[in-house]
C-alpha cells in the first residue's frame, strides 16, 4: 500500500513558484523543496527586474540619477526621492529652507499612505478578496490626485531637487489634503476595519502565521513594519530623526505578536500617524520660498563616505555615498529595506503550508524592482 | 555606559583606535581632489554623525572581520548593508560594511577593509549575521569579491551564466 | 486601418469572421503580468476610478493559456527573457501584444551605453503590436492602446477620436 504523499517523508518534490505568478507582487521567483503541502525549503531567486541603478549612478551626474530613484520603490517613491536629495545635501552641505522640508514631509507621508493602501488591497488581493481593492483605490486615487497636482507626475515622482522641491504647494493643496484626511478617517473604521481587519476569514488566515522573531530581525537586518510587528521599537523618523520630523507628534506602533497580524496591524496603524503628520506639518507650515538659493549647478560634494538614512514604507532605506570630489558619485549604495526583510523568508518559510507561505509573504510587502535595484 | 561606549570598547579589542583623526571633509572649495586622497590610515575612529551619518569608522583587514562582526553581534547591532567600492588606481576592491542599532539612535558602524583586485578574498560572516549571506552575494555578483566560507556563493540578481563584475570600473558592455 | 486587414486564414468566412473579430475585440482577456511601475497603472486601470471592464478586458488572467492579450508592463532583462518568452509562445491564438510604458518600447531610460542587463525593448522578442508610451502611462493611455487594439482587430473604432 502505498502512503499519502505527506506522510513519505523521504520523498520530496520542487516546485517552482514564479516568476511569473500572481501572489509575487512582480517577477519574484520562490523554488520550493516540497513536502506534500508542507515547505521543506524555500528559495528566493532574485534578479528578474535588477535595472542596474548602481551601475547608472556612477555613469550620471548627481542630479541625473534623481528620476531612476523613484523607479525603484514605485510605490513609495518620494521616500525615495528624499533619500536621496538627504544623502547628496549631506555630502555637499546644501541647506535646506523650511517651507520646503515640510513640503517634503506632507508629500513623503501621503505617498506613504499611499503605498500601505496598495500594500492593503494586494495582500487581500492574495488571500482572494477582491472588493477591498476597490475601495483602496477609490482613496488611493485622491492621493495620487492630490501628488499629481503639485509634482507633476502619478507614481513615479522627481519632486525632490537638491535644496528643496521643484514646485511650491498652493491653497487648493492644503484644503485638498485635510479634506482628505477627513475623508479617510471616516472611512477606516467601517470601510477598512470593520470590513477586513475585524473579518474572521482574515484573522483564520494572518494570525499565528509567519513568526520572525526579535533576534531573527536583527541577525537579517529587517526594518520597518516587519521589525515593528515583531515588537522592536525602530523606525528612522523616531531614532535618527531627519527633516523636521522631530517637530511632529507621532507615535510608532509597535507590535510583538511578531505574526502576519501584526505586521498587518502596524501599516494599518501607520495611516493614522501618518495622517497625524501631515495635520500638524499643514498647522505649522512656514511661509518662505521652497528652494535654496546658491546651489550649484554642477555639484561636487566632498570626499569621502557619506551614509543617510530614511524610513520608506518597508523600512530603512540607506543611501552609501561614495564621493571622489567628481561631478558624479564614485560609487552610490542603496540599501534597499526589502531585499534584507526578504532575506528571512526562507528560514521562516521552513515547515509552513504553501498557502500560509504566501499570506506570509505578502505580509512583507515586497516591491520587486527595489530588491532587485 | 551607553551603547556606543560599550560599541567601542568591543571593537577596540580587534582593531585598536587610530591617534590620527581625519577630517570628513578635507576638501577646501574648489581644490583639485585626487581620488586616491580618500584613503586614511588603518584602525578604528570616531566621526562626525551629523557629517557622514556614521558614528565610527573601522579599517580593518581581512582577517579581521570576522572577529569585528563578532564583537557587533554581541553588542546586538544588525547588519544594514555590505557595498563593494572598486579602486583601479590601487589595484584594490573595498567592502564596506554597515552595522547600526535598533534602540540607540546615532550608533551606525562602517566596518571598511580592502582587499587586491587581483584576488579578492574575504572571509564570510554569514555564519554570524544571516542576512550577510544575500548581501555578500550581491558583492560577489557585482565586484567578483569571493567570500570564503560562504555557503552559497552564487549568482543573485545577474543571470547565472553571466561572467563579467558590471560595477568593476574597468567594465564596460 | 483598412489596411490591416490581413487574411487570417487562407479560407475565409467574411461575415464570421467579423463577427468573431468583433467578440474578440470586446472581450480581450489580458494577461496579469507586472513586471515594474507600470503594472501599477495597470492595477489602477482595473481599480475603481478608470474601471477597464467597461471595454470588457477586465478579465485578468494569471495562465498564459486563458488570455488573449499580454501587456507587457515594465522592464524585461536577460534573466526575464527567457520567462517572457515562454509565456508568449504559451498563449493560444489569435494573441496581441500591447507594450506599456518606455521600457518595454525601447528599453526606456535603461537604454544607456552602460546597459549591461536590461533588453531593449519587447518587440526584440516578439512581434508587438500596440506602443502605449510613458514612464509610466497613465490609465488613460492604457485605455487608449486597448481601444487601439480593438480598432486593428476589428477595422472600426469604438468611438471617434478626439
Amino acid at each position: 500500500m502505498t502512503l499519502p504523499v505527506h506522510l513519505r517523508h523521504d520523498e520530496t518534490f520542487v516546485l517552482n513558484l514564479g516568476p511569473q505568478h500572481p501572489a509575487t507582487h512582480g517577477v519574484l521567483r520562490v523554488k520550493l523543496t516540497m513536502d506534500g503541502e508542507y515547505i521543506v525549503k524555500a528559495e528566493p531567486v532574485l534578479g528578474y527586474i535588477h535595472r542596474m541603478h548602481e551601475k547608472l549612478a556612477e555613469a550620471g551626474t548627481y542630479p541625473q540619477f534623481m528620476p531612476n530613484t523613484a523607479r525603484m520603490d514605485y510605490l513609495h517613491a518620494l521616500a525615495f526621492n528624499h533619500g536621496y536629495a538627504l544623502a547628496v545635501e549631506k555630502a555637499a552641505g546644501i541647506e535646506v529652507p523650511e517651507r520646503a522640508e515640510y513640503i517634503r514631509v506632507i508629500t513623503v507621508e501621503l505617498n506613504r499612505i499611499a503605498s500601505h493602501l496598495l500594500w492593503w488591497a494586494a495582500f487581500l488581493l492574495d488571500l482572494g478578496g477582491f472588493t477591498p481593492l476597490l475601495y483602496a483605490f477609490d482613496d488611493r486615487e485622491q492621493i495620487i490626485d492630490l501628488l499629481e497636482r503639485v509634482t507633476g507626475s502619478r507614481l513615479t515622482y522627481c519632486y525632490m531637487r537638491f535644496g528643496g522641491v521643484y514646485n511650491d504647494i498652493d491653497d487648493e493643496f492644503i484644503t485638498g489634503t485635510r479634506d482628505f484626511i477627513t475623508r479617510l478617517r471616516s472611512r477606516m473604521p467601517r470601510m477598512y476595519h470593520d470590513l477586513v481587519t475585524h473579518n474572521i476569514i482574515l484573522i483564520k488566515r494572518i494570525k499565528d502565521i509567519g513568526f520572525i522573531s526579535e533576534e531573527q530581525c536583527r541577525r537579517y537586518g529587517a526594518t520597518g513594519p516587519v521589525a515593528r510587528g515583531s515588537g522592536i521599537n525602530y523606525d528612522v523618523r523616531k531614532n535618527e530623526p531627519y527633516s523636521v520630523y522631530q517637530e511632529f507628534d507621532f507615535d510608532v506602533p509597535v507590535y510583538s505578536e511578531c505574526d502576519s497580524m501584526a505586521r498587518y496591524m502596524v501599516r494599518m496603524d501607520e495611516i493614522e500617524q501618518s495622517l497625524r503628520i501631515i495635520e500638524q506639518a499643514l498647522d505649522k507650515l512656514p511661509d518662505g520660498p521652497v528652494m535654496a538659493k546658491k546651489v550649484p549647478k554642477i555639484l561636487k560634494p566632498g570626499l569621502g563616505y557619506h551614509y543617510s538614512a530614511v524610513e520608506t514604507a518597508r523600512g530603512s532605506l540607506g543611501h552609501m555615498l561614495v564621493c571622489n570630489g567628481d561631478k558624479n558619485p564614485y560609487k552610490l549604495k542603496l540599501r534597499s529595506p526589502t531585499f534584507s526583510n526578504l532575506s528571512l523568508y526562507g528560514e521562516v518559510a521552513e515547515g509552513m503550508l504553501l498557502a500560509d507561505a504566501l499570506a506570509f509573504m505578502g505580509s512583507l510587502d515586497l516591491v520587486i524592482p527595489e530588491i532587485d535595484r | 555606559m551607553s551603547v556606543i561606549e560599550s560599541v567601542k570598547a568591543a571593537i577596540e579589542k580587534v582593531v585598536p583606535f587610530s591617534e590620527t583623526v581625519i577630517p570628513a571633509d578635507p576638501a577646501g572649495e574648489g581644490e583639485e581632489q585626487q581620488p586616491d586622497q580618500v584613503v586614511h590610515s588603518a584602525g578604528a575612529k570616531e566621526v562626525d554623525f551629523a557629517k557622514t551619518g556614521c558614528s565610527l569608522d573601522v579599517l580593518c583587514t581581512a582577517e579581521q572581520i570576522l572577529d569585528v562582526a563578532h564583537a557587533l553581534d554581541g553588542e546586538q547591532l544588525f547588519i544594514e548593508s555590505i557595498a563593494g567600492v572598486d579602486w583601479p588606481k590601487e589595484d584594490q576592491i573595498e567592502v564596506v560594511y554597515t552595522f547600526s542599532h535598533f534602540q540607540d539612535s546615532d550608533v551606525r558602524v562602517m566596518v571598511r577593509l580592502r582587499v587586491p583586485r587581483s584576488e579578492p578574498k574575504v572571509p564570510t560572516i554569514s555564519k554570524v549575521f544571516s542576512g550577510a549571506d544575500w548581501h555578500e552575494r550581491e558583492t560577489y555578483d557585482f565586484y567578483g569579491v569571493e567570500f570564503t566560507d560562504h555557503p552559497n556563493l552564487i549568482r543573485i540578481l545577474l543571470p547565472e551564466d553571466a561572467d563579467f563584475y558590471p560595477l568593476r570600473k574597468d567594465y564596460m558592455p | 486601418m483598412e489596411s490591416e486587414n490581413v487574411p487570417s486564414s487562407i479560407v475565409q468566412f467574411a461575415q464570421l469572421d467579423k463577427l468573431l473579430s468583433l467578440g474578440r475585440a470586446n472581450s480581450l482577456w489580458p494577461m496579469t503580468f507586472g513586471l515594474a511601475c507600470c503594472a501599477i497603472e495597470m492595477m489602477c486601470t482595473g481599480g475603481s476610478r478608470y474601471d477597464i471592464s467597461r471595454f470588457g478586458a477586465e478579465v485578468f488572467r494569471p495562465s498564459p493559456r486563458q488570455s488573449d492579450v499580454m501587456i507587457v508592463a515594465g522592464t524585461i532583462n536577460k534573466k526575464l527573457e527567457l520567462a517572457v518568452k515562454t509565456l508568449y509562445d504559451q498563449m493560444p491564438e489569435p494573441k496581441w501584444v500591447i507594450a506599456m510604458g518606455n521600457c518595454a518600447i525601447s528599453g526606456g531610460p535603461f537604454k544607456v551605453k552602460e546597459n549591461y542587463n536590461v533588453v531593449e525593448g519587447a518587440d526584440k522578442l516578439f512581434p508587438v503590436d500596440v506602443y502605449i508610451p510613458g514612464c509610466p502611462p497613465r490609465p488613460e493611455a492604457l485605455l487608449e492602446g486597448i481601444m487601439t487594439l480593438e480598432e486593428k482587430i476589428t477595422g472600426t473604432r469604438r468611438w471617434p477620436r478626439v
